[in-house]
């Protein structure tokens, strides 16, 4: 059995293999970074870190001062503990999960991931069998089905084009990295000009580099805003973002936004359940399909549901308590 | 047959498209064109009821008596799901029993597979509802619940829970936008087809009067209640010029409307249901004036000894249906009126509250009943002086009426304002954080929380809970309250977390009860949040003494006797 340990708020530690998965720990030798979202990634300067180029060039931009390597998708990187493969995670751009070959068996561990992969990502590939898996659980119940990309893409168009045409600024609330350039990539083909708050904006420059259509966009400008499709988390609303545009549509973006109550916590206009976590039938689909001896369970309130469902299949589970992500 | 319009199915994608769009004017648009196309007179008053009143109409006063676990068992075995495993969860994390269940319906392969929707006209689906009010067990009930879903998609499945619970079916669509829909969409003027609907207590009756253009035919019928006109807080409503109001004391009772003809009364509650039998002393004053045909608006108190007595005591006679010759006698029971809605064989509520109660005066005056008085206070510091004299008397403060206000039924406006004392309030302690529902889900909006009895012998614990408040925050407040919550979970039960005491509340209250069934014995009204105080610590709490002194102090205050002064004329 691989032993492991927590580390931090999200991250693992592997004694025996010397490596932790997304949180540093003093006595690795090295940090597995899944993606580039805060949470996820470790902030100790004497981190050495290894992930997708990606999500490396990603993390610089967002304040990570450590070392890093960069690793490719599909080619296993050996050392006398361990065999390590990295797969495309569907996540956000650079979104990576990690395949541990050992003596003591293998284990997939999944940091945050979606299938069918968002389109705005490099894909999902997994191995075909793993004996330890590790999963994230975000949208761990039955009542969270996401409908086909196809569909969410064209709400989205729709959205934004009608809201024009009756004169109204549209708005998309998304977070800084991932969601908002998810949603500028999916506009990408109405060709009109859009407008990302700063934070997110900066970000960008990976997603072109990394040849993902990201259409006509700029930078958020308060003066100048009026009349472009603008992109921002849900927090900047409340602080004064396009607060000089008083004809506007507000559409929240999330995997909550399934959740009715959403529409007048945050008063949006309309509600676009567009994730980046894979849904309850994928996820118990997917356990399946690897058939693992043990599933490990995180980021999620209600595990038992989980583990309900896998009982029923004949998979063994048990709950790994980090932290679940908190609503934004 | 085959012809079917509306099919319940386009009602609620109708009710869907509301709930989706902002704004009243677009709503109230959506759902008048809707009524605008139903021919068949019988299935537009049955969309106008579904939408505004229920299942069955406001004046049957019947209920399906379908809550929500049964709903809610019934869907977890219809999906095939476990109750307490899975659906229960999935509650907590929507705050919608009836959400949950669509999307169940939507999502679950099993569901999917049973499902298979026809058209139905309303006619057909209040048919359901009735066969689900006659039946009684919860075993009959879910039956006809499988067999009703089985022919539904889960739009439908959910708008069928929601009519069925006879309350809002929260689309941000009330009563009002349905009267004003019905309006439009029948060309008529919108403040006539209000008065229709005051008259005739239902949506289905004035929505067929407008499509007749018969809406002057709506006239008023004694022996059946009308909404109550209700008070705003003074707050929110500032008040610019003093002497269009005139003011009285609003006693702490039970607001009441009694209907008399006669040897005939009848006393409707606040919420419109028959209270005649709880109050036989109050009947029998009425009945031995023999009045010709009159309606009252006025307040239930108990009063013994030239005195009005806490409304603690009026509380023994609420609910009681027929009470003993002992509660009667120990706590009798009296009317005082302070508005007339039907007088003359003409119901008068469009007449300026001045000349009301001009004729609710000469009424009194004449059949010797107690009426308010009435003061005029031209001045800031008048009112003050009112406002103390209210208190001594054991009010709970002033109205402020405006003098040349029609009775405005159903509605809080400005035209009458209340000046309440400021009850108590508590520092008190979080014990525990309970999932919100409605616009709430998803947080953790409801609080139950604690007083200190650390020194008390009379107990184990370090804290009791004291009440459960979930409201006078603002968003900002509750988000950082939910981040705070979080880190001191220590335990969870379903949507329950249980707390590691230490995030201090004050909180504000209208009065304290005795509740015998409670751990701390009291039991507060209307508790709700003043401010989170980040500044103090779980050794600052209040403690149970503390409590019971106040309560003391509330009960035994001096009231002063009606004699002086009086707060009203008798």
């Amino acid at each position: 059995m691989l032993r492991f340990q927590k580390t931090g708020y999200h991250g693992l530690y592997f004694p025996d293999l010397g490596i932790a998965l997304d949180g540093y720990h003093p006595e690795s030798d090295s940090v597995f970074v899944s993606h580039a979202h805060a949470d996820h990634m470790p902030r100790n300067r004497s981190t050495s870190a290894f992930a997708t180029s990606a999500t490396i060039d990603l993390m610089k931009l967002r304040g990570f001062r450590g070392e890093a390597t960069a690793l490719e998708f599909g080619r296993p990187v050996e050392t006398d503990r361990y065999k390590a493969t990295i797969y495309p995670a569907g996540h956000i751009l650079g979104s990576a999960m990690i395949f541990l070959e050992t003596d003591e068996g293998s284990l997939l561990y999944t940091g945050d991931y979606k299938t069918p992969p968002s389109p705005a990502s490099e894909g999902f590939a997994a191995p075909e069998t793993t004996d330890f898996l590790i999963t994230e659980a975000t949208f761990g119940l039955p009542i969270y089905r996401w409908k086909p990309m196809d569909e969410l893409s064209d709400e989205i168009r729709a959205f934004a084009t009608e809201t024009l045409n009756d004169g109204y600024t549209p708005i998309f609330l998304g977070y800084n990295l991932g969601k908002a350039q998810e949603i500028l990539h999916i506009l990408a083909p109405l060709g009109l000009p859009s407008m990302i708050h700063g934070a997110g904006h900066k970000l960008c420059k990976v997603y072109d580099d990394h040849n993902i259509d990201l259409g006509n966009y700029a930078a958020y400008d308060r003066e100048s805003c009026e009349g472009n499709i603008l992109v921002a988390p849900s927090s900047a609303l409340s602080n004064g973002f396009a607060s000089n545009v008083s004809r506007k549509k507000v559409a929240y973006c999330s995997g909550w936004a399934a959740n009715e109550s959403r529409r007048s916590q945050l008063t949006a206009h309309k509600l676009i359940p567009l994730s980046d976590h894979l849904d309850f039938f994928e996820l118990i689909r997917f356990c399946k399909e690897l058939s693992p001896k043990k599933v490990y369970i995180t980021h999620t309130p209600n595990p038992d549901v989980i583990q309900h469902y896998l009982n029923n299949e004949g998979i063994e589970s048990s709950f790994l308590d980090l932290e679940a992500e908190p609503m934004d | 047959m085959n012809e079917i319009h509306p099919t319940f199915r386009e009602l609620c994608e109708t009710l869907q498209e509301i709930r989706e769009t902002r704004g009243s004017n677009a709503k109230i648009s959506y759902f008048s064109s809707f009524l605008g196309s139903i021919d068949d007179e019988k299935e537009l008053a049955l969309a106008v009821q579904f939408t505004g009143e229920g299942a069955f109409d406001d004046l049957s006063g019947k209920r399906a008596s379908v809550g929500s676990r049964t709903s809610g068992l019934a869907a977890a075995e219809f999906c095939g799901i476990d109750y307490d495993l899975v659906f229960k969860p999935c509650r907590t994390a929507t705050g919608s029993s009836s959400e949950t269940i669509e999307r169940l319906m939507a999502n679950i392969p099993r569901a999917i597979e049973k499902r298979s929707p026809v058209n139905q006209s309303l006619s057909e689906i209040s048919h359901i509802f009735e066969q689900l009010s006659d039946l009684s067990g919860r075993d009959d009930k879910k039956e006809c619940l499988h067999q009703a879903w089985r022919q539904m998609t889960p739009v439908e499945i959910k708008y069928f829970i929601r009519i069925l619970g006879q309350g809002s079916l929260r689309i941000g669509f009330e009563t009002r936008s349905v009267v004003a829909s019905i309006a439009d969409a029948f060309d008529a003027d919108r403040e006539e087809v209000r008065y229709a609907h005051m008259i005739t207590g239902s949506l289905g009756k004035t929505v067929l009067l407008a499509k007749n253009k018969r809406l002057h035919e709506a006239s008023f019928r004694l022996f059946h209640p009308l909404s109550f006109m209700l008070a705003s807080p003074v707050e929110s409503r500032a008040v610019d010029d003093l002497t269009q109001y005139v003011a009285e004391e609003k006693f702490d009772g039970m607001r009441a409307q009694v209907h008399a003809d006669g040897k005939k009364v009848r006393i409707f509650s606040r919420d419109l249901n028959d209270i005649t039998h709880t109050f036989p002393d109050v009947v029998s004053f009425f009945s031995e004036r023999n009045l010709p045909a009159t309606v009252f608006d006025g307040e239930i108190c108990v009063y013994e000894n030239e005195t009005i007595q806490p409304f603690q005591l009026l509380q023994k006679r609420m609910g009681i249906k027929k009470p003993g010759k002992k509660v009667l006698e120990k706590y009798p029971a009296l009317f005082i009126s302070y508005d007339l809605l039907y007088a003359g064989d003409f119901p008068i509520f469009d007449l300026p509250l001045t000349e009301r109660r001009n004729k609710l005066q000469t009424i009194c005056e004449e059949y010797q009943m107690p009426v308010t008085a009435q003061f005029r206070v031209g001045t800031f510091e008048e009112l003050d002086e009112r406002f103390s004299l209210a208190l001594k008397h054991g009010n709970e403060g002033l109205m402020l009426k405006k003098t040349d206000s029609p009775y405005e039924y159903g509605q809080r406006r400005k035209s009458w304002l209340k000046v309440k004392k400021p009850g108590g309030s508590f520092d008190t302690v979080v014990m525990y954080a309970h999932a919100g529902s409605g616009k709430r889900g998803g947080t953790y909006s409801d609080f139950t929380l604690g007083i200190s009895v650390k020194n008390d012998e009379r107990y184990e614990e370090e804290f009791i809970p004291i009440g459960k408040a979930y409201g006078g925050y603002t968003d900002e407040e509750l988000r950082r309250m939910n981040a705070r919550i979080k880190k001191l979970a220590v335990e969870r039960y379903g949507p329950t977390l249980g707390l590691i005491p230490e995030l201090v509340v004050e909180i504000e209250f209208d009065d304290i009860q005795v509740n015998k069934r409670t751990k701390a014995g009291y039991t507060l009204r209307l508790p709700r949040f003043k401010a989170i105080r980040w500044d103090l610590g779980p050794a600052d709490v209040n403690t149970l003494q503390d409590v019971e002194t106040f309560y003391a102090q509330r009960l035994n205050e001096d009231r002063l006797a009606q004699h002086e002064n009086p707060s009203f004329n008798f």
